[in-house]
Order: C-alpha cells, then sequence, then structure tokens
C-alpha cells in the first residue's frame, strides 16, 4: 500500500512537470470549451442592424424604442445605400427599412380607415442561415407586437423574448459534457505513451527487480489516470458554469460514476495500445488512429442526429458515443442517445474486453 | 546445487547463487545453452564476453525478470521461479540500462524505491555513500552519464542488499568515472556483500573479480580466479624487448629457459618458464656486445590471450 502511494506520487510528479502532457490533458480541453462558448454565444448575442428610416415620425421612433428594449440588437441610423454597403462588408447582419408614410397609415388604421398594410422590409444574408432566420423572427415578433398595440387589441398570448436565447445556451451545454468526454478518452489512450516509454526505458524492467507487486504497479497507473479525470473535470465543468453560464443539473455522483467509468475504459484501451505498440513512436501513432475516429465519430463535435445513417452506425459501436451521451444526459439533461443504463453497460463492456486483451498481450519486457 | 533454505547447512552458507545447467532460447537462437556456476558468500564474481555471449540474459534469469527454459536457479538458497518476491526484498539490481524516472529528482527517486522493501537504509545515506547529496535535488534527465550510473547503484543498495547485481556497470564512463566505480564496488565487498557483476572489459574483470565465467555464445568456456584461467593454459612468461640492436636470433633461443622467440613488428619475446635464468642470460648476452636489452619488460599471459585461446577470436572484435 505504502508502494503503491508512492508509486501514484512519482507518477503524478512525473506527469506534472511534463508540460506537453500537462498541456494535452489539462489546457487543451480548456481551450476547447473557451472556443466553444464563444462561438457559440459571443456571434449570436447581439446581431448589428440597419435602421433605414425613410419616414421620419415619432411612431418610427417608438418601433425603433421597442427593438432595443426588446432584442438583442444593435441599431445604426444610415440611409439604404449606405446600409447595403456596411452589410456587404460584413459590419451589419441584416437591415430594416421603415418606408416613408408609414406613420400616416398607421395614423389612418387607429382612425379607423385601415388602407393597405405598409411593408417593413427586413434584409438579411441567406448565407448565414442562423442569424438570417433569427433576424427575421425578431423583427416579425416586433412588428406583429406593434400591430397589435397600435390596434388597441389587448393582447391574449405573448412571447417571452428569452426564447430566442435557448437554442445559444444548448449549444454550449451540448459541448461542456461533450468536452469532457473527449478529454477523458484522450487522457485514457494517451496512458498508452508513458508506458511504452517506461518499458523502452526499462523503468518497468527496473521496478519488476523489485518486490513492487504487479497489482500495485498497475493500480498506481490507473489511480494517476483517475486523479487527472477528477481535476479535468472539475476545471472544465468549472469554465462551464462560471464562465458560460452552463447549469449542470444532474445527480453529482452519477456523473461522478461515468467520469470513472470513462477514465477506466478508455486507460484500458491505452494499455491494449500498450501492448501492440513496441515503440514510443508506434504508441504515438496507433492512439491518433484510434482517437480521431472516436472523436468526429461520437456525437462530440456533431449531433448524431445530424450524421448519415451508415455513420450513427459505426457511432453505436464506439465507447465514447455512450459516454459523451451519458454525460450529456447527467449533466445538462440532453436528449437520449441511449439510456443511462445502456451508456454504462457498453462502457462496461469496452472495459472488460480491453482489460482481457490487455491482460493476454501486454508484455512488460 | 543448492536446494535447501537451511541456514544450518554449510553448503548455504558459502554459495549464495547456484545455477545448474540454466538454459534458455529466444526462437531459433539459445541464447543461453547449459550454464553452470555458483557465487560464493562475499566475493565478486564476474560473467566475462563479448556482447551477445549470454551474460545478461544470465544474469536477469538469476534476478527472476526472466523464467528458465530448464535448469534451476537457488539465491540465498530459495529457488528463484518459487519465491521470488522473497528474494527480490534481499537482492539489489542495476540493469545495464540506467532506467530512470527523468522527470524525478534523485531524492525523490531514491525514497520511491526505499518504499518498494520490506526493510530500507536511510535514503540520505546511500546518496551520500555515492557521492550524490550535491545532487539530490536535481532532475535525473540532468545528471551526467556517470552520476546516473552510481544513482543506478545507489538505488540498488537502498534496501542493504546481500548480493549486488551490477550488468555492465562502467560502460560507456570515461576512466576517472570507471575508477571511483570500482572503489564503490570494492567497498560493497568490504560491507560483507557478495557482488555478481558482467563485464566485457578484460582489465575490469582483472581489476576487480575474485573469480571469473567467461562465456561465450550462450555457454561457459571455463570459471576460476584469474591466475588460474591463465596457469592452466599458459605456463610460461614472456620476456619482451625491442629489437633494434638486438642479439641474433639463434643466440636467444639458446638461452636457459627459452621455449621458443616470437618477432613482431617492434619486439622480440622469449618464452619461458624459467624467467631468473632467461632474463640473466639476455643481460650477459647484450653487456658482452656492450650494448642493454631495450624496453625490457616480462610479461605474463593475460586474460585476452585465455580468450583468444579459448575462442579462437579476440574479445575485442
Amino acid at each position: 500500500m505504502r508502494a503503491l502511494l508512492a508509486l501514484t506520487a512519482a507518477n503524478l510528479r512525473s506527469f506534472t512537470r511534463d508540460r506537453a502532457a500537462l498541456f494535452w490533458t489539462l489546457a487543451f480541453p480548456v481551450v476547447f470549451v473557451i472556443l466553444f462558448g464563444t462561438i457559440f454565444s459571443g456571434g449570436s448575442s447581439n446581431y448589428s442592424l440597419g435602421w433605414v428610416d425613410q419616414d421620419g415620425t415619432p411612431p418610427v421612433a417608438a418601433l425603433r424604442d421597442a427593438f432595443t428594449a426588446n432584442a438583442p440588437v444593435e441599431l445604426s441610423n444610415l440611409s439604404i445605400d449606405d446600409a447595403r454597403a456596411r452589410m456587404r462588408n460584413g459590419d451589419l447582419d441584416g437591415i430594416i427599412v421603415l418606408p416613408k408614410g408609414l406613420a400616416a397609415a398607421v395614423a389612418a388604421g387607429q382612425a379607423g380607415q385601415p388602407g393597405a398594410p405598409v411593408g417593413i422590409t427586413v434584409i438579411t444574408d441567406p448565407s448565414r442561415t442562423s442569424s438570417a432566420q433569427a433576424i427575421q423572427q425578431i423583427a416579425t415578433g416586433l412588428v406583429m407586437a406593434a400591430n397589435l398595440q397600435l390596434s388597441g387589441a389587448t393582447p391574449l398570448m405573448t412571447v417571452a423574448p428569452e426564447s430566442l436565447q435557448t437554442s445559444r445556451l444548448n449549444s454550449v451545454s451540448f459541448f461542456v459534457p461533450s468536452i469532457l468526454g473527449m478529454a477523458l478518452m484522450q487522457l485514457g489512450i494517451f496512458a498508452a505513451i508513458p508506458l511504452v516509454q517506461q518499458r523502452e526505458k526499462g523503468i518497468l524492467k527496473r521496478l519488476n527487480t523489485t518486490p513492487l507487486p504487479r497489482w500495485a504497479l498497475v493500480g498506481s497507473n490507473v489511480l494517476v489516470r483517475l486523479v487527472i479525470a477528477a481535476a479535468q473535470t472539475v476545471i472544465i465543468l468549472g469554465i462551464g458554469t462560471a464562465l458560460l453560464g452552463v447549469e449542470v443539473t444532474g445527480n453529482p455522483l452519477v456523473i461522478a460514476g461515468f467520469v470513472v467509468l470513462g477514465a477506466l475504459a478508455f486507460t484500458s484501451i491505452g494499455y491494449v495500445i500498450a501492448s501492440f505498440a513496441r515503440t514510443e513512436e508506434a504508441a504515438n501513432g496507433m492512439t491518433s488512429v484510434v482517437q480521431f475516429p472516436l472523436m468526429f465519430l461520437s456525437g462530440i463535435f456533431f449531433p448524431l442526429e445530424v450524421m448519415p445513417e451508415w455513420l450513427r452506425g459505426v457511432a453505436t459501436f464506439l465507447p465514447l458515443t455512450y459516454l459523451g451521451d451519458a454525460l450529456r444526459q447527467t449533466m445538462v439533461g440532453g436528449t437520449p442517445f441511449a439510456p443511462l443504463g445502456v451508456d454504462a453497460l457498453v462502457l462496461a463492456g469496452w472495459l472488460v474486453v480491453t482489460l482481457a486483451v490487455s491482460a493476454r498481450y501486454f508484455r512488460w519486457q | 546445487m543448492v536446494a535447501s533454505s537451511s541456514p544450518s547447512n554449510s553448503g548455504a552458507l558459502h554459495t549464495v547463487i547456484a545455477v545448474d545447467d540454466v538454459r534458455k532460447a529466444y526462437g531459433s537462437v539459445k541464447a543461453v545453452d547449459g550454464v553452470s556456476f555458483e557465487v560464493r558468500k562475499g566475493e565478486i564474481f564476474g560473467l566475462l564476453g563479448p556482447n551477445g555471449a549470454g551474460k545478461t540474459t544470465t544474469m536477469e534469469m538469476i534476478e527472476g525478470l526472466h523464467p528458465p527454459d530448464a535448469g534451476s536457479i537457488a539465491v540465498l538458497g530459495l529457488d528463484v521461479r518459487r519465491q521470488a518476491p522473497a528474494i527480490k526484498n534481499r537482492v539489489g539490481v542495476q540493469l545495464q540500462t540506467a532506467a530512470l524516472y527523468p522527470q524525478l529528482k534523485v531524492s525523490e527517486l531514491v525514497r520511491l524505491f526505499a518504499s518498494f522493501y520490506d526493510h530500507h537504509v536511510p535514503p540520505d545515506e546511500v546518496l551520500d555513500d555515492l557521492g550524490l547529496n550535491e545532487k539530490r535535488d536535481a532532475q535525473t534527465k540532468t545528471l551526467s552519464g556517470g552520476q546516473q550510473q552510481r544513482l543506478s547503484v545507489a538505488l540498488a543498495l537502498i534496501n542493504d542488499p546481500e548480493i549486488v547485481f551490477l550488468d555492465e556497470p562502467t560502460t560507456g564512463l570515461d576512466p576517472a568515472a570507471r575508477q571511483s566505480l570500482w572503489e564503490v564496488i570494492r567497498r560493497l565487498q568490504g560491507e560483507g556483500r557478495t557482488v555478481l557483476m558482467t563485464t566485457h572489459y578484460m582489465e575490469e574483470a582483472e581489476a576487480l573479480c575474485d573469480r571469473l565465467a567467461i562465456m561465450d555464445h550462450g555457454r561457459i568456456l571455463d570459471t576460476g580466479t584469474v591466475d588460474e584461467l591463465i596457469g592452466r593454459r599458459f605456463s610460461e612468461r614472456s620476456v619482451r624487448f625491442r629489437r633494434e640492436g638486438a642479439p641474433p636470433g639463434a643466440e636467444l633461443e639458446a638461452l636457459a629457459g627459452v621455449s621458443r622467440v616470437v618477432e613482431e613488428d617492434e619486439e622480440i619475446a622469449l618464452f619461458t618458464k624459467d624467467v631468473p635464468a632467461t632474463v640473466a642470460g639476455l643481460l650477459d648476452l647484450t653487456t658482452r656486445a656492450g650494448t642493454e636489452p631495450a624496453g625490457l619488460m616480462i610479461r605474463r599471459a593475460s586474460l585476452e590471450d585465455v580468450f583468444l585461446e579459448l575462442t579462437g577470436r579476440a574479445l575485442r572484435d
């Protein structure tokens, strides 16, 4: 036991003094989380729109106030030509044109003599799908509200303006557990590298000349991975909740259980790699070959629903599909790909099979 | 053959390692092909031979790293296959490649190894003994080759071992570092420990080892002290001096005790069983000629000659 703890401490010290290992296991996932967080929150929170007022009357000014007060937009007063030019340069996400005669038409309508409705033009860029749709929705919603109010009708239904922001929260909420899953996958698979290094340098052989039992040697490697997994979880979730406003709703014990199960399953896959890789270079190559398909086919970066059918077929065999699914479900209440019990069973299955393979093929010298 | 673990058995008291007809093959290569020898308590025993002779494989089987295909090995009266953990607690091992954790500090590494054993000496003590105290806070990857080798020996001594295994301990070291490690090895013997070492350096074997086994192609060709190994083959010594101004060959052949005269590039060698008579006769000859033999020296045969005699080739390729 004393040897197990001493060896674990030694391995952790070696790990913290290895800058490359530190970067890839701790800093890299953090960079990922921050990057995705910024992409999915920063870009969509405020749309900058050109406000082309060709009427210049108080009702139009009131409508402008309604826009700025109720929607995530920044308006710039511009002529139609300036606005088009700036949108082409990418400075504007869209343009709203208030035509001449708008106030007069409103006044006529309020006086009980409505003519044809006046068209407010909303110009957006269809190549930017999400912002185009959002701007159209914002404009339509606000104009409808103005219509109701100006025509004196009592609103029977309202739409909460926060609903415009749920899609942003969903994206970040989707990515934070996914990236944790990816980080645990890499942590486990990269267990192969120090193992192969230690075998190549003869460290494993040297340890075998001491009374240190093999279970303590394997146990300390697993403990090291679990300690780092805990650090990764705390850091990634900390950044997710503190900086990106992700709400972790699940039972912490269930989350911890899946973090441990995932770290064990992938560490065991790392041992399989170390069983077949003779040199450090070979181990590096094999970890890449294993990790990239896992990263891209397990619903980490793209939801499984958007993948073609045959790729989803591949994904149903991959352990990261189930770890990511379980973490999304337990952390942020993500839509299940499989029931949690199935997630746990598949991960446990991978653990058992890869343990058996590495027990059969792992070489100490 | 020592199978008994009873300390009252007189054989067990004196023989600490007994290797009996041990074999190990890797595929079709017979790395060790029927090796037997015994190491006595308190001696420095050397396995001498070229690279690939099977020295390291033999040593690592004794250390319990590889099971032999056939034969038996007893260390401290314990069977290597069945009682490996008990043996490992009482021996210290230095492997050929200095296997260290590159990112750990010297003191951390020594404390780590101390934790593996039931009983250990204070880590600072072994660092002091091997002159590594100044380096205690240095990461091991920053050490020089000689320092790494001494650290490797320090780790082998942390459990106060009865037997120390040293595999090519001075390979790659400069002469000063080699001398300092020789001192350490002699001190181990002085402390009552038994040392089993491999080497392919003739002068190292001659300087350190009480007894030697000469290995080649997985077999032991001969075992004994340096004097025994040489004496069994070479009863003569050579009297050598420079060729220029030397007396003629016929007169040299007629000198007392001389069995043959070999004229080399620079020197003449007189092989004799009676060195005093031959030297007296030689001086007599040269004095009469009004000269003296330049660069006169007397050499006995070396381990190098023994190896050449045993294998038909020089130890150094």
